[in-house]
C-alpha cells in the first residue's frame, strides 16, 4: 500500500515538473537572468551600445554617493512617494465616499472620476502640458482675462511650481483607480453597523473614525502599497510634462536612470542606479507590509 | 507682408567648395575632401527590380523638415515602386540622440539614418561607411579619421535674430546692431516698449544650443577653435575667463531680456509666440523661417546675425559630421545597399533637392548646382554663409575629431545653465561644476 502510494506521489511529481518547466524557463530567460545579468552591469562602464563592457568595480554606486543630481533625484522620489500616496489616497477615498452617497447618476459619476485612468500617463502628460502652459495654456489665459497678467505662473518651467503640477496632475489621473477599490471596500460594510451607530448617536466623523475607516482596512493596505509603488516609479508624466527639468530640478530615480543609461551613453551607471531603486524600493515596501499588515490586525 | 523676391540662388561649385574648404582647417579632424570638377552621374542601382524594404529615421523635431524629408520618401516610393521605406522617425521632446540610442536598445536602429553624433555610433560600429560612388554628389565631405560616414543633408546654417519688424518701429528702433552692446540697448527699448524682447524655447534642450552657443562661438571658439581638445586635454578650463565671460552674458540676456515662460515654451511654440507680437524676437536658423511665414504669412520680420562686441560677426557655419548614413547591419545586405544608394542620389537630385531646401530653408551641399527661391531673410542667411571676411564656427557639440566632446555632456552643460538662470547662481562655481563633469565623462568614455 505504501509502495503504491510512494509510486503515485512520485509519477504525480514528475508530472507536475513538466507543467512548471515552460514557465520556469520563460521566467528565468525573461527576469532572473537580465535581473543578474543587471547587477553585473552595474559594475562595469558599458555605454549601452559599444561592445566593450569594462569592470570597475564599486565606482558608479561611489559615484551615486557623491552626485548632487542623483541626491536630488532622490529627493524627488520621496517626496512623490509620501505627497504623492497621501493626496491620491485623501482624494481617492473622499471621492468614494461621495460617489457611494449620491443618490442620482452614481453611475454617471463613477464614470467621470474614473475616466482620467484610462489615459496614458503620455495623453494625461500632453493635456496638462496644454493646460498649464505659460503663453497659451487655460489657466494663464483666465489670470489674463481676470486682469492678473501679473500673477501669471510658469508652473512647468518654475522649479517652485512643477514639481506640484506634476503631482496634482498624477492625483487627477490616479484617485479614480484607488476610488473604485475604495468603493469596493465601501460597499462590503454592513448597514446595520452604521445604522446601530446613528441610534447611539455617533455623529458622521465618528460612524469613520471608528466603523468606515476600521472596515476599509484591507482596502487602504492594497491603495497605499499600490500608490506607492507607482510613485516611486513614476516616469510618463515627467517624461512629457518637463523632460525632468527646468534645469534638473524634477528628475525622479526612475526618470534619470532613463537620461543617464540612454541619453548620455551609461547603462552601467544607469544599471547601478536602478539596482539602487528596487532596493529603496524593497526596504520601503517590506516595511509598509509589516506596518499596514499589523495595522489591519489591530483593527 | 514681407517682401518675397524670386531669388535665383546660382551656388557656384568653385565658390562655395573655396569657402567650405577655408572653414574647415581649425579643426583636428583630418583634411576635408572637396571636389571641383562636373560630378560623376550614378544611376540608380536597382536593376533588377527585387522587391525591398529599408527602414528609416532622422530627426523630425523641426516640421517643415518632417514634411521635406516626407515628400520626398513619397516621390521616391513613387518612382521606384519596388522599394518599401519604414520611416520610424517620431517626433518627441527627447533630444535626438536620446531617440535613436533608444531605437538602438530595442533593436531598431534604422538602415538608413540622419547621424548627428556619427562619432558615438561609428565608434560603437553601428554605421558603415558612405559607398564611394556617392562621394561625386557632394562639394565637401567631413571625415572621421580619414573615412566617410554622412552625406551631408544641408550646410550647417548660420543662427541669427528674427525680429519682428513691427515691434522694432513701436520700440523706436531704426537702425540694426552693430555690436553686441547695440543689441542689448535694443534689448532694453522692447523692454521699455512693453514687449517681451526674446522668445525662447527652452523645453526642448537643444533649443537651448542656440543661444548658449552664440556666446561660446564669439566668446571662445572665435579666440581658439581648439578649445575643446584642450579641455579634453585639461589644459583649458571651463573657468577660463573666455568661458566665463561667455555665460556671464547669457546669464544676463537671460535673467533680464527672455520672455517669462520660456523654461516650458516648447521650439514648436516660438513662432506663434513671436508672430502674435507676445515677443519681439527669436534667435533661431533659416528652418524656421518657413514655420514663421506659415504662422502668419502677413507677418513682417527680419534676419540678421548679432554681432560681438568688437563689432565682428562670427556665426554657426563650418560644415559638421552629420547626414545621411547606412547602418553597418544594412550594409551587409547588397539589395538594402543598392536601395538606399537609390533613396541618397534621388534625395541630391537637383529636382528634388531644390524642393527640400526651398521647404526647410536650407544650404545646399551638393556639386551639383541647385536652383530655388528664396526670400529677403533666406537671402541674408545665404550671405552670411557665402561672405568669407565672416568668420565661421561651430557648436560645442558639433565639433569633431580632437575637438569632440563627450556626446553625453551637451544636454547635461545645456540643462545647468537653465539651472544656473533659474538659481541665479555663481557663474564661476557652475563652471566649476562643468569641469568636474566633463572629466568625469572623459573618464567615463575612456573606460
Amino acid at each position: 500500500m505504501m509502495a503504491t502510494q510512494t509510486i503515485k506521489k512520485k509519477w504525480w511529481t514528475n508530472y507536475a515538473i513538466w507543467f512548471i518547466l515552460p514557465s520556469l524557463v520563460f521566467y528565468t530567460a525573461f527576469v532572473i537572468a537580465p535581473t543578474l545579468s543587471s547587477v553585473y552591469l552595474s559594475l562595469t562602464s558599458w555605454d549601452g551600445i559599444s561592445p566593450d563592457i569594462r569592470f570597475i568595480g564599486l565606482d558608479n554606486f561611489r559615484e551615486i554617493m557623491n552626485s548632487k543630481r542623483v541626491h536630488n533625484a532622490f529627493y524627488n522620489t520621496m517626496i512623490f512617494a509620501t505627497v504623492l500616496v497621501l493626496l491620491e489616497n485623501v482624494v481617492a477615498l473622499g471621492l468614494a465616499m461621495l460617489v457611494d452617497q449620491v443618490r442620482w447618476f452614481r453611475n454617471l459619476f463613477r464614470s467621470i472620476f474614473y475616466f482620467p485612468v484610462l489615459m496614458s500617463g503620455i495623453v494625461m502628460g500632453f493635456i496638462w502640458v496644454i493646460i498649464l502652459n505659460y503663453n497659451f495654456g487655460v489657466i494663464n489665459q483666465l489670470l489674463d482675462m481676470m486682469g492678473l497678467s501679473s500673477k501669471k505662473v510658469d508652473w512647468l518651467g518654475d522649479p517652485d511650481t512643477a514639481l506640484i503640477s506634476i503631482i496634482l496632475a498624477t492625483v487627477w489621473k490616479s484617485s479614480g483607480f484607488f476610488m473604485i477599490i475604495y468603493l469596493a471596500g465601501l460597499q462590503g460594510i454592513p448597514k446595520e453597523m452604521v445604522e446601530a451607530a446613528e441610534i447611539d448617536g455617533a455623529s458622521r466623523w465618528q460612524q469613520f473614525r471608528h466603523i468606515t475607516f476600521p472596515l476599509l482596512a484591507g482596502a487602504f493596505t492594497v491603495c497605499v502599497m499600490l500608490s506607492m509603488i507607482s510613485s516611486l516609479k513614476i516616469f510618463d508624466q515627467i517624461a512629457v510634462m518637463t523632460d525632468g527639468g527646468p534645469g534638473f530640478e524634477t528628475e525622479t530615480l526612475t526618470y534619470i536612470i532613463y537620461k543617464v543609461a540612454f541619453g548620455e551613453l551609461r547603462q552601467g551607471f544607469g544599471t547601478a542606479l536602478g539596482i539602487v531603486l528596487f532596493l529603496i524600493t524593497l526596504v520601503i515596501s517590506f516595511i509598509q507590509i509589516k506596518l499596514l499588515r499589523r495595522r489591519e490586525v489591530e483593527m | 507682408m514681407a517682401k518675397k523676391s524670386v531669388f535665383v540662388l546660382l551656388i557656384l561649385v568653385l565658390a562655395f567648395t573655396a569657402l567650405l574648404s577655408a572653414c574647415g582647417n581649425n579643426n583636428n579632424a583630418p583634411a576635408a575632401e572637396t571636389k571641383t570638377e562636373t560630378p560623376t552621374k550614378v544611376e540608380p542601382v536597382v536593376e533588377e527590380k527585387q522587391d525591398v524594404e529599408f527602414s528609416m529615421g532622422y530627426a523630425t523635431g523641426d516640421p517643415a523638415t518632417k514634411q521635406a524629408i516626407e515628400e520626398t520618401i513619397n516621390a521616391f516610393t513613387a518612382a521606384n515602386p519596388h522599394v518599401t521605406i519604414k520611416n520610424i522617425s517620431e517626433t518627441s521632446s527627447a533630444s535626438y540622440l536620446d531617440w535613436l540610442k533608444t531605437k538602438d536598445a530595442v533593436g531598431e536602429f534604422p538602415d538608413l539614418v540622419e547621424l548627428r553624433d556619427t562619432k558615438v555610433f561609428v565608434d560603437a560600429g553601428k554605421v558603415a561607411e558612405l559607398p564611394a560612388d556617392l562621394h561625386s554628389l557632394f562639394t565637401f565631405l567631413p571625415k572621421l579619421d580619414g573615412k566617410v560616414y554622412n552625406a551631408p543633408i544641408s550646410g550647417n546654417p548660420p543662427q541669427g535674430i528674427m525680429y519682428s519688424k513691427k515691434a522694432y518701429a513701436d520700440a523706436g528702433i531704426t537702425e540694426l546692431p552693430k555690436t553686441y552692446d547695440e543689441f542689448l540697448a535694443i534689448q532694453q527699448k522692447l523692454l521699455d516698449s512693453g514687449i517681451s524682447p526674446l522668445v525662447v524655447g527652452g523645453k526642448d534642450i537643444w533649443h537651448m544650443g542656440f543661444w548658449i552657443n552664440y556666446f561660446l562661438i564669439n566668446e571662445v571658439y572665435s579666440q581658439d577653435p581648439d578649445w575643446n581638445s584642450k579641455r579634453t586635454a585639461q589644459t583649458a578650463s571651463f573657468t577660463d575667463p573666455a568661458m566665463v565671460q561667455a555665460i556671464t552674458d547669457y546669464k544676463e540676456l537671460f535673467s533680464k531680456y527672455v520672455d517669462k515662460g520660456w523654461l516650458s515654451t516648447a521650439d514648436n511654440q516660438t513662432a506663434s509666440i513671436l508672430v502674435t507680437g507676445k515677443a519681439a524676437q527669436l534667435f533661431s536658423g533659416p528652418w524656421m523661417i518657413g514655420q514663421i511665414q506659415e504662422a502668419d504669412p502677413n507677418f513682417e520680420f527680419g534676419f540678421y546675425a548679432i554681432p560681438n562686441r568688437a563689432g565682428k560677426t562670427i556665426v554657426n557655419g563650418m560644415p559638421g559630421l552629420s547626414g545621411w548614413a547606412l547602418s553597418a547591419e544594412a550594409a551587409r545586405d547588397a539589395d538594402k545597399v543598392d536601395a538606399m544608394k537609390a533613396f541618397i542620389t534621388f534625395f541630391f537630385e537637383p529636382a528634388q533637392y531644390s524642393k527640400y531646401l526651398a521647404t526647410v530653408n536650407a544650404i545646399p551641399t551638393t556639386a551639383a548646382q541647385v536652383t530655388y527661391e528664396t526670400g529677403e531673410q533666406m537671402q541674408e542667411v545665404l550671405r552670411l554663409v557665402q561672405d568669407t571676411t565672416i568668420e565661421k564656427r561651430m557648436a560645442i557639440n558639433n565639433w569633431y575629431g580632437d575637438n569632440a566632446i563627450p556626446p553625453q555632456f551637451r544636454n547635461w552643460f545645456y540643462k545647468l545653465l537653465q539651472e544656473l538662470v533659474l538659481r541665479d547662481g555663481d557663474v564661476t562655481d557652475y563652471m566649476k561644476q562643468s569641469d568636474v563633469e566633463y572629466d568625469n565623462n572623459v573618464k567615463a568614455n575612456q573606460q
